[in-house]
């Protein structure tokens, strides 16, 4: 990972999304993406040149921009149209993103287009957040991280942010040796990230 | 045997998969693996397959099929017949908000220039209330005024013609709670194949976010009503009656979405029994 004193850049063809340039490298801001936030934390995993990754929840590409700066080749998965249509155009632009438009939920869809990965991150909003996690491990060269933020507000609105980070946790230790657990404050609210190995 | 985007792998070896990027986009689109069974692809199997020479090429060329696969997904996506009634809703939606904020500054700048106009003991109709000021106002405030003016008339336009709009795309729904909030209810849900599947009880506080939640987290009462509250049916029913009635109307909504995801077509004995229902429950016609 690459610090300019306290910011977290990545180095890469700016301009995707109006982020700002810090000695030509793209400023990547904690409060816009839960992965930087990660870093910002100490937490986060080195990602390099050669590492693969499978990037669930893609969103528009503002995340995963970054990640393509310092990684091998990004798999990223979407499946809203919208958000997917910014993808492609980031996509486009960037020889090491293979967008695919499919659901998190049911890896079937994708498993013959994507290979294993030394890195998953999830980051999506959906009450079986768990669930995805386990079904996409198969993804997972042994040794590899699973870095899954969890929107705990998506999983129960009702019940207190900690006893949802509880229960992932619980659904997630039989397959995966979890290292650490870090709430994304003063970043994000109600998001925990678990940082996992296989 | 197993099937990858570059060929089917079997015990004896590989057969590479061909034709054009589109025969492989579509081929690719079309694979689905045991979901019990996934085993990733490795490049070099690609490169055995003659498929690709090297892991640059095996991940260029996924890519491009990638990207063709996404692209005519993100397309069928836009395709279906509720998209652009959303989208008209959103818009109406954000005409509404704009209306009357611009509307409510405006009126505001024009007291400020007559401060012996109030507008208490009157109940001015607001278009005609604008109007007036408009007369007597100039520069950019008599500007404003005819804008708004002009946006009240693109809206009435725009709701007309959602209204049209959701009577072919969901005539059973329309013709229970009338197109407007019909195609608000689809909006609500993010489309005709979400709201077909929604539970009734989900239906009849969609748009009730803030009463549910408040209910789920503090224990207030639960709402009553959604956006099915618009519906003359249920804010003309008396106030013991009004819970019954969102019930059955949203019972009979339910059902309703589902024969016009499904079916498409108006079913007027389904229509006959939903008026009966929904008036025996007390929200008369």
């Amino acid at each position: 990972m690459i610090w300019i004193g306290d910011t977290l850049v990545s180095p890469g063809e700016p301009g995707v999304y109006g982020e700002r340039v810090l000695a030509g490298h793209r400023v990547w801001d904690p409060y816009r993406s839960k992965l930087a936030a990660l870093y910002h934390l100490g937490k986060g995993v080195e990602i390099t040149g050669s590492t693969r990754v499978l990037y669930l929840g893609a969103a528009h590409g503002t995340t995963v921009s970054h990640v393509a700066d310092y990684a091998e080749v990004v798999y990223a998965v979407e499946i809203a149209p919208r958000p997917m249509q910014d993808l492609l155009e980031v996509a486009g632009r960037r020889g090491n993103i293979i967008p695919i438009m499919d659901d998190a939920r049911h890896p079937e869809g994708y498993a013959a287009a994507v290979e294993e990965v030394d890195l998953v991150f999830q980051d999506v909003a959906s009450p079986e957040q768990a669930e995805i996690a386990l079904r996409n491990r198969v993804f997972l060269a042994t040794g590899g991280h699973l870095i899954l933020v969890v929107k705990t507000r998506a999983i129960d609105t009702t019940a207190r942010p900690e006893e949802v980070e509880a229960g992932v946790g619980d659904a997630i230790r039989p397959s995966y040796s979890i290292l650490g657990s870090t709430w994304l404050l003063p970043y994000h609210r109600d998001h925990v990230a678990f940082v996992c190995k296989k | 045997m197993r099937s990858f985007w570059f060929g089917d792998v079997d015990g004896h070896g590989c057969t590479k998969a061909e034709g054009d990027l589109e025969a492989l986009a579509s081929r690719l689109s079309g694979i689905r693996t045991n979901p019990d069974e996934i085993v990733p692809p490795r490049w070099e199997q690609a490169v055995e397959c003659g498929a690709v020479r090297d892991r640059k090429e095996y991940l260029n060329k996924l890519r491009k099929i990638c990207i063709r696969v996404a692209r005519d997904r993100v397309a069928a996506g836009f395709r279906g017949k509720d998209t652009e009634l959303i989208q008209m809703v959103m818009l109406l939606e954000g005409m509404d908000q704009a209306i009357n904020q611009i509307g409510e500054r405006a009126a505001d700048w024009y007291r400020i220039l007559h401060p012996v106009e109030t507008w208490k003991y009157r109940t001015p109709d607001s278009r005609r209330l604008l109007a007036g000021i408009g007369k007597d106002a100039d520069g950019p405030l008599k500007e404003a005024l005819d804008g708004i003016l002009a946006l009240r008339g693109v809206r009435t336009r725009l709701a007309r013609e959602i209204a049209v709009r959701s009577a072919e795309v969901l005539p059973n729904c329309s013709a229970l709670v009338g197109g407007l909030v019909a195609a608000r209810l689809v909006a609500l849900a993010g489309g005709l194949p979400r709201l077909a599947r929604l539970p009734a009880s989900s239906i009849q506080v969609l748009g009730a976010k803030g009463a549910l939640f408040s209910h789920l987290t503090r224990g207030t009462p639960p709402p009553k009503h959604g956006i099915i509250f618009q519906h003359k049916r249920v804010h003309n029913a008396p106030g013991d009656a009004r819970g019954r009635v969102a019930r059955a109307l949203a019972g009979r909504l339910a059902i309703a979405a589902r024969i016009d995801e499904y079916r498409g077509a108006p079913d007027p004995g389904f229509l006959e029994e939903s008026d009966r229902m929904i008036e025996s429950a007390g929200g008369r016609r």
